[in-house]
């Protein structure tokens, strides 16, 4: 495979509490992503994806290995160069949208690139091409409160993907929405990924939203249990992933 | 565990936190206590009858006015602390307590700090009376002795107005607490709804704030007669509904419209900052207008200060040009009264004038008789140079006369129209008016006119002339020595002496210092007042901030946009104000005949330093309570 490696997560360990009371929460992960995957990391509640997350996405540091993130190990990096890979090399998805409701969509949208001192003729005309993508060129000018979950996750994933990062990682996106707008969102994702735009790490416990990646890696007990890939139809993905989360008997929810 | 021991232990855990709540109430006590003890004092006594009830008139408005200073400024304090006890108290919750009894904890912890604010505004205040009385006295220049004491009734008066005051915000918090839901108390992050205010009615209200505030600057310079007291008031009330509109319209119009040019907003950290400040602006906008009014005041009252200060010294130079000014029927007396007085003093320099005192009337309101003197022009000249004072008046024709006017210490008419006046059916043209003293204290009581020698002939006629006879004397503690021998001199038809020490007007400079001492309260008090509220907004900001370093906004970025913000929301009501204290002073100006333009300049320039003090504490302060430098994030 010729493809660019992202993201090389090697040896990954993750113990929580203090010395004598420490659970270990990872257990030695390994995983790579490629430019232009669309993965699905999914995995019952407590199963510790949002720690992997956490780490891959430099919000918190793993207790041993290591996190190739375009090369550079990020467990070694201070936190100013860390801040620096977050907004140029990571978009963000969180499960409760996280837009600042002090400011319209439009401008939360092009909030990371205009404080990356970007050009504002730049910021405006990117944020119009994405707002048009995720068909919310009516909402720009509206404030979160005025605007309903999936359009608010939709304008999140603006803020993601405007400054074109590397990786985008997405934390339970569609978590807080309902079903429609999940498919919704998940279909744009999707598009995007498939224009090659997006390389994505998602995670999730719905089989449903899984069945939108090209892969999807189950964690079970801090570790990785199984992969699956996708075939050409995602209906028989779906089942796949349905039939797999049987035979683990698992609690995924 | 009971309540007492709980909100104590609570108090002593988080006493720092109340560090900053204590030292700004116990620093209002220790004002009103020491202006309370300062009433008491012997000083007042030994300034005599008149000046002190004049100067205790001065400090009960001090007083009051310190008191409805007090209430706000306690009002705002528990305001600030409430909301941010709420949050941590909802804890509480959850361990099972009710609102009442939550209620009844957050009651006694605050009366903790309550009782040691007073305790520590008392001790102090009894600590530092003594400079303050010495400081006071020093400042307004009154020779008075001073001696330790502190006043009983001084320490129950403070202490029970506070108490009260203080009681009532804290009775209101406990109801605010009692009757908040759950929710409230937990988490304070509701929806924040109507961040963007209409802009047609900002237009409208930005439009009228404009208006009213032009047309109270105009009221506040209008020069007038008579009406230059209400139109001082009416210019006060103009100038602070229009400061209150602009606030309310025209400021968050024009951020509005310039987060509204995207091209402009996505620049730097503009887009963090000034849609913070639009989203701040609709609950703080009372704040920066009840700021900029109290500074407009701060400035006005230290104008005030200095120019009764001056006006007061002035007037004193004016009476005390002469030691003794004696009256006689005859002329060329000169001689004899240098001997009689050099017997016990030395003369400084003398003069002599004749006069003429007149019936008459100004020409525009003849049925009322005045008295009026006159004197003859060239003798004026001549009494100018004997006297050593500056002489630059028109020789008169023989219809016109010249005003010799006197110092006030404040006029309400603020026009210059020089009043014709009548005397025996003869209109007089008064061409000029002067204040220079030229015939001193008496000058201050009996309206002269100079007119020209014929005309002064021409009336000597018919009535008779009066001479004066004016001294200085080179020690004027030795006046007394000489008074006796110039009464009992046969020609001396009347005397007037000029003691320097018995000044009336003594109690105007006691003004001075609490003008200052005004000037510093009220910069003070809207320095923290916008100090507090930034501290206290910061801590909502948390989340916010927490969710920016999330997606790798740095350090930097943030501390470069909360130093904008900040910078703009104390720069704002600082040029507000200086733009509208110009006025303010300028009205005072006027009506004090002073010019006040170097005062207005520096305390702009005082407030300006204290500002930047408040500003980088507040900047440091709000990156920390905002959590911008902390690590963790999730
Ligand atoms: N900050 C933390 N301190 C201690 N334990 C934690 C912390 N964060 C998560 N955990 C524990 O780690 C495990 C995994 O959590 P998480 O990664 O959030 O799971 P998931 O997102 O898969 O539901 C859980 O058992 C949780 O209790
Ligand atoms: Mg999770």
């Amino acid at each position: 495979m010729d493809k660019k490696k992202v993201v090389e997560i090697k040896g990954l360990v993750k113990n929580y509490g203090t010395r004598g009371f420490q659970t270990r929460v990872l257990k030695g992960i390994d995983l790579t992503i490629y430019e232009n995957d669309f993965i699905a990391i999914m995995g019952p509640s407590g199963s510790g994806k949002t720690t992997l997350l956490n780490i891959l996405s430099t919000i918190d540091k793993p207790t041993q290995g290591t996190v190739l993130l375009d090369g550079k190990d990020v467990t070694k990096l201070k936190n100013e160069e860390l801040s620096q890979i977050r907004r140029d090399k990571i978009g963000f998805i969180f499960q409760d949208y996280n837009l600042l409701d002090t400011m319209t969509l439009q401008d939360n949208i092009a909030l990371p690139l205009s404080l990356n001192g970007v050009s504002s003729q730049v910021c405006i005309s990117k944020c119009q091409t994405l707002a048009q993508i995720f068909g919310l060129k009516e909402h720009l000018k509206k404030y979160p409160y005025q605007l309903s979950g999936g359009q608010k996750q939709r304008g999140a994933t603006c803020r993601a993907l405007i400054s074109e990062p590397e990786i985008i990682f997405a934390d339970e996106p569609t978590g807080a929405l309902d079903s429609k707008s999940s498919r919704d969102l998940l279909e744009r994702l999707k598009m995007v990924n498939d224009e090659g735009k997006a390389t994505i790490l998602m995670v999730t416990h719905d089989a449903l939203s899984a069945s939108y990646a090209k892969d999807v890696y189950i964690l079970s007990d801090g570790m990785v249990k199984c992969r699956l890939t996708r075939g050409d139809s995602r209906k028989e993905f779906y089942d796949r992933i349905i039939d797999m989360q049987v035979s683990m008997g698992s609690d995924f929810s | 565990m009971n309540l007492a021991k709980l909100s104590f232990m609570n108090f002593k855990a988080s006493f720092k936190n109340y560090v900053s709540l204590i030292v700004s109430l116990a620093f209002t006590v220790l004002i009103i206590f020491n202006f309370f003890n300062l009433m008491d004092s012997s000083v007042m006594e030994s300034l005599g009858k008149i000046n002190s009830q004049n100067i205790k008139i001065v400090i009960q408005c001090v007083i009051v006015v310190l008191c409805c200073f007090m209430f706000f400024f306690i009002w705002y304090a528990t305001n600030v602390f409430l909301t941010k006890r709420k949050k941590e108290i909802g804890v509480y919750v959850f361990m099972g307590l009710t609102n009442q009894r939550i209620g009844k904890l957050y009651m006694l912890e605050t009366m903790m700090i309550g009782l040691v604010a007073l305790i520590m505004g008392i001790g102090f205040g009894i600590l530092i009376s003594q400079l303050f009385t010495m400081i006071l006295v020093t400042i307004s220049d009154i020779e008075v002795n001073l001696s330790f004491e502190i006043s009983l009734s001084a320490i129950l008066w403070s202490g029970l107005i506070y108490f009260i005051v203080y009681m009532i915000f804290v009775f209101k918090g406990y109801i605010n607490l009692v009757s908040s839901s759950v929710l409230d108390m937990v988490s304070a992050n509701r929806q924040n709804e109507y961040v963007k205010q209409n802009k047609v009615i900002l237009f409208l209200k930005a439009i009228l704030g404009i208006m009213i505030l032009i047309l109270g600057y105009y009221y506040a310079i209008k020069e007038g007669g008579m009406e230059t007291m209400a139109n001082a008031l009416l210019a006060v009330v103009l100038v602070i509904i229009g400061v209150y509109l602009l606030f309310g319209g025209f400021i968050p119009l024009v951020y509005q419209t310039l987060a509204s040019n995207k091209r402009f907003l996505y620049k730097k950290q503009r887009t963090l900052w000034i849609n913070q400040i639009i989203f701040r602006m609709k609950k703080n906008y009372r704040t920066y207008a009840i700021v900029t009014v109290l500074m407009i005041c701060a400035v006005t009252a230290l104008a005030t200060g200095v120019a009764m200060h001056e006006r007061c010294q002035m007037i004193h130079d004016f009476e005390n040009v002469y030691t003794y000014q004696i009256f006689s029927q005859k002329d060329n007396l000169q001689n004899e009264f240098t001997k009689v007085i050099e017997e016990h003093n030395d003369i400084q320099y003398s003069s002599y004038i004749e006069m003429l005192q007149v019936e008459g009337s100004f020409a525009s309101t003849t049925h009322q008789k005045n008295t009026f003197a006159l004197i003859p022009y060239s003798q004026l000249k001549e009494l100018a140079q004997d006297s050593h004072q500056t002489f630059e008046l028109k020789q008169p024709q023989d219809d016109e006369v010249i005003d010799l006017s006197h110092q006030y210490i404040l006029s309400l008419i603020t026009t210059d129209e020089l009043e014709d006046i009548q005397i025996q059916n003869q209109v007089y043209n008064t061409i000029q008016r002067t204040t220079v003293p030229y015939l001193g204290y008496l000058q201050e009581q009996v309206s002269f006119y100079c007119v020209s020698d014929d005309e002064y002939q021409r009336l000597k006629s018919t009535e008779t002339s009066l001479y004066v006879y004016n001294y200085k004397i080179e020690n004027t503690k030795m006046l007394n020595e000489s008074t006796e021998d110039i009464q009992q001199h046969q020609d001396c038809a009347g005397l007037i002496k000029v003691d320097p020490q018995n000044d009336s007007n003594q109690w105007i400079k006691m003004l001075y210092p609490v003008c200052i001492f005004m000037f510093m309260v009220f910069i003070f008090a809207s320095g923290s007042i916008i100090f507090m509220k930034l501290y206290n907004d910061a801590f909502e900001e948390k989340e916010r901030y927490r969710v920016l370093r999330k997606i790798g906004i740095g350090t930097k970025t943030l501390r470069a946009g909360v130093q904008k913000e900040l910078l703009l929301t104390y720069i704002v009501p600082f040029l507000l104000m200086s733009l509208s204290s110009y006025f303010s002073v300028h009205a005072l100006a006027n009506m004090m005949q002073t010019d006040l333009l170097s005062v207005n300049i520096l305390s702009v320039g005082v407030i300006a330093i204290f500002f930047v003090i408040c500003y980088g504490l507040s900047v440091v302060i709000y990156c920390q309570n905002a959590g911008i430098y902390e690590k963790r994030m999730s």
